[in-house]
């Protein structure tokens, strides 16, 4: 079991793996996270890159590997190459890689799926819920309503450091209410009301940055890719004024 | 013109089971007193278009007549004769199959290449936003008809019944009605757009599929006989691997494929009827004005993606569980060495067979169904990445410190391990609940099932054309077009793919003529790979054609391999073998002298049992 290519495929693995996770930490393909749960999301998913690094290069490694040096050179002529060795299975092996593939699905699902889930609905049921914001989808527009201010409009301003709920519904088809920069989504469906929670913490302008923005993500027809409306995050003495304007 | 008579008697009494039926429909609008007379007659002709077209093309003829005390008359041609009437050779079946799937495959990916054209630069141009959904929803159904039914109808018809040494599938009547009903629904699909295209994608969500053009109840109603066309074939494949085995063909000694082909059955069988129980609700809405879903009359929105993905969950394991089988029959008789651990890859493919059917949730993780199925569903979805670690271990096993022969079809399966890797490991972030939220809907699931579907299946589906192909057409592919083809195919693959990935977690949801300038440049680089994708096919279909024709005579077993289908001439006789198989053990003894896995016994007289049979 133990040879000279188990050894090297080994030691290969292992720099590669190395080079791969510390080339990663220094990724950066995320827009701006503005809100609490968009931190939890981002993290989930460097913690699942880190695990899935070594999987990915381990089978990688090991086909490469074997292409470059167990390839035959008889193609050239006709007829198949001689046989392999007879290996039809090995216990070690398949009851080690049983136990590392299971120990690290249960790892992830440990951490960060239940933490994950967790973590979110803990900030969604935080006492210190400051704003209400109803939104209706109808094709091909959003409405925002504020009810303890008493405004209607098209335009979705929020208040920085605030715990924002928005409910949620559609009029006519399925939409979906996703603000990138926020990293949560969810569908507004006709006859029903669904929750969605921002834990605000940056600032932000749909000028500046295209995530902050609400895009219908479920197909709702034919202007279903432009249904969009711009986001402002800003000061809290700033958003006071704004709803004293809008009132 | 004789040689397609059949087909023009199938067209006629199609076009006069329309008139019988729109007729009736517009008699019963009339009864009843409704004003929306369209789509009734629509709906009505159709079906009875659809039993006319099956009579005429043979199932009068060939099937019903005998219910009746009339004699039949089989369909008997041949040469390309045999490809255009109702043949019940399994091997006629499996080349139609291929071959529309091939088709289909072609016209499919050029819708893509029309949409990454729109997608080039930021603004809608090119296509209004309704044809460009409408452009969307046909490459998503087509392609999915091309992954449930290529390898399935095609291969697993043509090779699985060789495999097992039989001679014909259980049934091979239902399998010729089988592929019958595949073109009404190609036909159904290509007239849409002349009805005002539909604007759902593929799943076909209502209320959306309920309301608008009457392209959308062509699509149901193409969907929905589609699934009958799957059901029929997985109660036929099961039928066949349990009682048509050779004498000797003990489950144990079955290839790996016929393996994989029995798992992805169950699912066909049992799934499908679940899709259509779904689209005929919809279709029911729009014919009947009935109101399952509107949630705002007392109906459920939500049920409807609950009911659908419990069907399309299972069925992308339809589409992989064959290809997992290709891949590792394909590595074992490319390495010269056994499918490692043969055993454990059996039982993953029936742990994937067990876990598809309780995951389906994980599409609807941001629908706004019930917060505490999250958890269930997350954990459930992620057990399955164990059996399918199983198959990456074989895969490995297989050709670690073999002698590999790297010919086209061993560089496809190869390139099946890298890009299901990718596939695999890129669905855990929408298996998480968390990542999900934010992954669900965007660019990153497009490529994610893009490098399940096509990076693992039709990558299978490619080299399972190679191997076969001289089996099939007793001629041997060119072999440096052939590597051409899996350089180019393989390198734009992942060049086109890759980046959708990076645009998605920057932020561009999919499904959307139209996107933020920001995203243009990825776009732009995406749609030129996409295009250069689309030219790597020429080199593909220019071997196949002309090496049908004019290729090199390939011999009865080309790959020296040793399961029985090479066993037999190429391509085989009608009967498949001129004196029936006896298996002696499974057929991967390679680098055991002493090994055979069959063995053509004099004959003695009477033909031996089907091992299916007596026990
Ligand atoms: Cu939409
Ligand atoms: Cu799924």
């Amino acid at each position: 079991m133990i040879n000279r290519d188990t050894v090297a495929v080994a030691i290969i693995w292992i720099v590669v793996t190395a080079v791969v996770e510390i080339a990663f930490s220094f990724a950066d393909i995320f827009p701006a996270a503005a809100s609490e749960e968009a931190v939890i999301v981002d993290d989930a998913f460097n913690f699942l890159t880190y695990i899935a690094i070594p999987v990915f290069t381990f089978v990688l490694v090991a086909l490469i590997y074997s292409i470059v040096r167990f390839r035959t050179r008889s193609s050239a002529v006709d007829g198949a190459p001689e046989d392999g060795p007879h290996v039809r299975t090995n216990h070690r092996w398949v009851w080690g890689w049983m136990v590392v593939t299971s120990a690290l699905v249960v790892t992830v699902i440990i951490h960060p799926g239940l933490t994950g889930l967790n973590e979110v609905d803990e900030l969604a049921q935080g006492d210190d819920l400051e704003l209400v914001v109803e939104v209706s989808g109808i094709q091909w527009a959003w409405t925002f309503t504020y009810p303890d201010q008493n405004i209607t409009g098209s335009e979705l301003v929020l208040p920085l450091d605030a715990h924002v709920r928005f409910d949620i519904t559609a009029v006519d088809v399925l939409h979906s209410f996703w603000i990138p920069a926020f990293r949560t989504k969810i569908d507004a469906v006709p006859g029903l009301t669904t929750q969605i929670h921002a834990n605000i913490t940056e600032l932000g302008d749909y000028d500046d940055d295209i995530n902050f923005r609400v895009q219908c993500a479920e197909l709702c027809g034919r202007d279903h890719g432009i249904m969009q409306s711009q986001v402002r995050v800003v000061e809290r003495e700033e958003f006071n004024e704004w709803v004293l304007a809008q009132q | 013109m004789t040689a397609l008579k059949p087909l023009g008697q199938a067209v006629l009494f199609a076009i006069i089971g329309f008139l019988i039926g729109g007729g009736l429909s517009a008699a019963l609008v009339e009864a009843a007193g409704r004003d929306e007379m369209k789509e009734p007659v629509i709906a009505g002709g159709y079906l009875f278009a659809l039993i006319g077209w099956l009579f005429g093309i043979g199932v009068w003829g060939s099937w019903v007549r005998e219910w009746f005390g009339a004699s039949v008359k089989p369909f008997e041609a041949h040469g390309w004769k045999r490809y255009f009437g109702f043949s019940t050779d399994h091997k006629v079946i499996g080349v139609q199959y291929g071959a529309t799937m091939v088709v289909i495959l072609l016209l499919a990916g050029a819708l893509a290449m029309l949409m990454r054209v729109e997608l080039a630069d930021a603004e809608s141009n090119l296509l209004s936003n309704t044809d460009y959904n409408t452009v969307m929803g046909l490459h998503g159904i087509m392609m999915i008809a091309v992954a449930v039914a290529a390898l399935m109808g095609g291969f697993a018809n043509y090779v699985m019944p060789l495999m097992i040494g039989a001679d014909d599938v259980a049934f091979p009547r239902l399998n010729a009605l089988s592929y019958w009903i595949v073109p009404p629904v190609a036909v159904l699909l290509i007239i849409t757009p002349l009805f005002g295209g539909f604007d759902t994608g593929w799943t076909a969500y209502p209320p959306l599929a309920s309301q608008g053009a009457t392209g959308n109840l062509l699509f149901l109603m193409a969907f929905t006989t589609f699934g009958l066309s799957s059901i029929l074939g997985g109660l036929n494949f099961i039928a066949t691997i349990i009682t048509m085995r050779a004498p000797g063909m003990t489950w144990s000694r079955m290839p790996v494929f016929v393996w994989a082909v029995f798992a992805a059955s169950l699912i066909s069988l049992t799934a499908t009827q679940f899709v259509a129980y779904a689209l005929l609700m919809v279709i029911f809405e729009r014919v009947f004005g009935m109101h399952f879903f509107d949630g705002t009359i007392g109906g459920d929105a939500i049920l409807f993606e609950h009911v659908f993905w419990f069907y399309s969950h299972p069925a992308v394991y339809v589409m992989i569980l064959p290809a997992f089988g290709i891949e590792l029959e394909i590595l074992s008789h490319f390495a010269r060495k056994p499918v490692f651990a043969y055993k454990w890859v059996v039982r993953a493919f029936f742990s994937i067979v067990a876990l598809s059917f309780v995951v389906w949730a994980h599409h609807l993780f941001t629908s706004g169904m019930s917060g505490e199925l999250h958890g269930p569903f997350m954990v459930l979805t992620e057990l399955i990445s164990i059996p399918t670690g199983v198959v990456f271990l074989a895969a490995i096993g297989t050709i670690w410190r073999g002698r590999l022969w790297l010919k086209t079809p061993m560089l496809f399966a190869m390139g099946v391990i890298a890009n299901f890797l990718i596939g695999g490991l890129t669905g855990l972030y929408l298996a998480d609940v968390v990542t999900d939220l934010n992954f669900q809907d965007t660019y990153f699931v497009v490529a994610h099932f893009h490098y399940t579907i096509v990076g693992g299946e039709i990558f299978a589906m490619m080299a399972a054309i190679y191997y076969w192909y001289p089996k099939i057409t007793g001629r041997m592919y060119n072999e440096t077009l052939g590597r051409i083809h899996f350089i180019g195919m393989f390198a734009l693959y992942n060049i086109t793919f890759i980046p959708m990935f990076i645009v998605g977690a920057e932020g561009m949801n999919r499904r959307v003529a139209s996107y933020p300038a920001e995203f243009e440049n990825l776009n732009m680089f995406i749609t030129v790979a996409a295009l250069l994708l689309g030219v790597a096919f020429l080199p593909f279909v220019y071997n196949m054609v002309n090496s049908w024709i004019r290729g090199q005579r390939a011999g009865d077993n080309p790959w020296g391999a040793r399961t029985l289908e090479w066993q037999t001439s190429s391509p085989p006789p009608e009967e498949n073998f001129e004196t029936p198989p006896v298996v002696l053990e499974d057929p991967y003894g390679y680098g055991d002298p002493e090994a055979q896995h069959f063995e053509f016994p004099p004959d003695s007289g009477h033909a031996p049992e089907p091992v299916g049979g007596d026990d």
